[in-house]
């Protein structure tokens, strides 16, 4: 494998590129995923039949705190990439701790959520509008769920084989994964949240 | 140790963090649909924007062009999707 010692070691070999480029792709297609939930969403929005409206069961503050978790965690994950890029491999594990113990964080505020939705009965099969709502963040909240192991899988990796063109290539991969969840949280903060208790 | 917090992604939190601020605003004070979703799409676009420029340093290589090529198209199609059925089911044209 020919490396290129002149660009950041996630890019040093030809392979790596192309996996980065690949992985873009993955995540153009996961923009197209989230844009056909987005469209469902404001199609059903208003489709509260018996049960409650957006306006009745949003509350702010556990909107805020996942809000702040989960764009912090966005910050400490390109910090990581920025130590894995100088060479400090202690510096770059210890924000992927960081950043996995903030998604887990956030998870805890959304399943709260979701156990609380649920209970004031507003569950999946309520009416349209939370049936599209509980999808919608649900499977947002999977991806999170997904990363958190796939960053613990990395942190163990780097940790028995240190950074190597394969090792900083997949943390940088995972990087990337991290700071789209973190876009489309602004999203759906934005246009199901915010939107909703306007 | 402050090589650690590159000014860049400092800077660029910060700013991330002001515009989450500007878009609680359609909360806090009382505005109309149009002005709050103005806001909001203001705010969220540029939000993402940083994250993609700064975070995912999309621009850094020389595959920047296919890269940026692959996110406008899948934005393309995201908001295609949007408002074809916004379009349809809820403004009825």
């Amino acid at each position: 494998m020919k490396t290129d010692h002149s660009l950041p070691l996630e890019y040093s070999t030809e392979q790596n590129q192309l996996n980065i480029l690949g992985f873009w792709i993955f995540i153009g297609a996961e923009i197209m995923l989230f844009a056909t939930l987005f469209a469902t969403y404001f199609t059903l929005a208003n489709r509260t039949g018996t049960g409650p409206a957006g306006s009745e069961i949003f509350e702010i503050t556990p909107v805020l705190i996942e809000t702040f978790l989960l764009l912090t965690s966005s910050f400490t994950i390109g910090l990581a990439v920025h130590a894995m890029r100088i060479g400090k491999k202690n510096a770059m594990l210890t924000f992927f701790v960081i950043t996995l113990l903030l998604g887990l964080g956030f998870l805890g505020v959304e399943i709260y959520e979701f156990t609380h939705y649920v209970h004031i009965g507003a569950g999946l099969q309520t009416s349209a509008f939370t049936a599209v709502l509980l999808t919608t963040l649900g499977t947002h909240g999977a991806h999170v769920t997904l990363g958190l192991f796939w960053g613990l899988f990395i942190i163990l990796q780097v940790k028995k084989r240190g950074l190597t063109p394969g090792t900083a290539n997949k943390a940088f991969i995972f990087s990337l994964y991290w700071h789209f969840l973190d876009i489309v949280w602004i999203f759906i903060f934005s246009f199901v949240y915010l939107k909703g208790m306007m | 140790m402050s090589e650690l917090f590159p000014r860049k992604q400092v800077m660029s939190f910060v700013f991330s963090l002001i515009l989450t601020g500007v878009a609680l605003t359609v909360y806090f004070l009382d505005m109309s649909f149009a002005i709050g979703m103005t806001i909001l799409l203001i705010t969220a676009f540029v939000q993402a924007s940083v994250q993609l420029a700064v975070f995912m340093h999309a621009g850094e290589t020389k595959d920047k062009g296919s890269i940026y090529l692959n996110i406008y198209y899948a934005f393309a199609i995201a908001i295609v999707t949007v408002l074809g059925t916004l379009l349809i089911m809820i403004w009825d044209m």
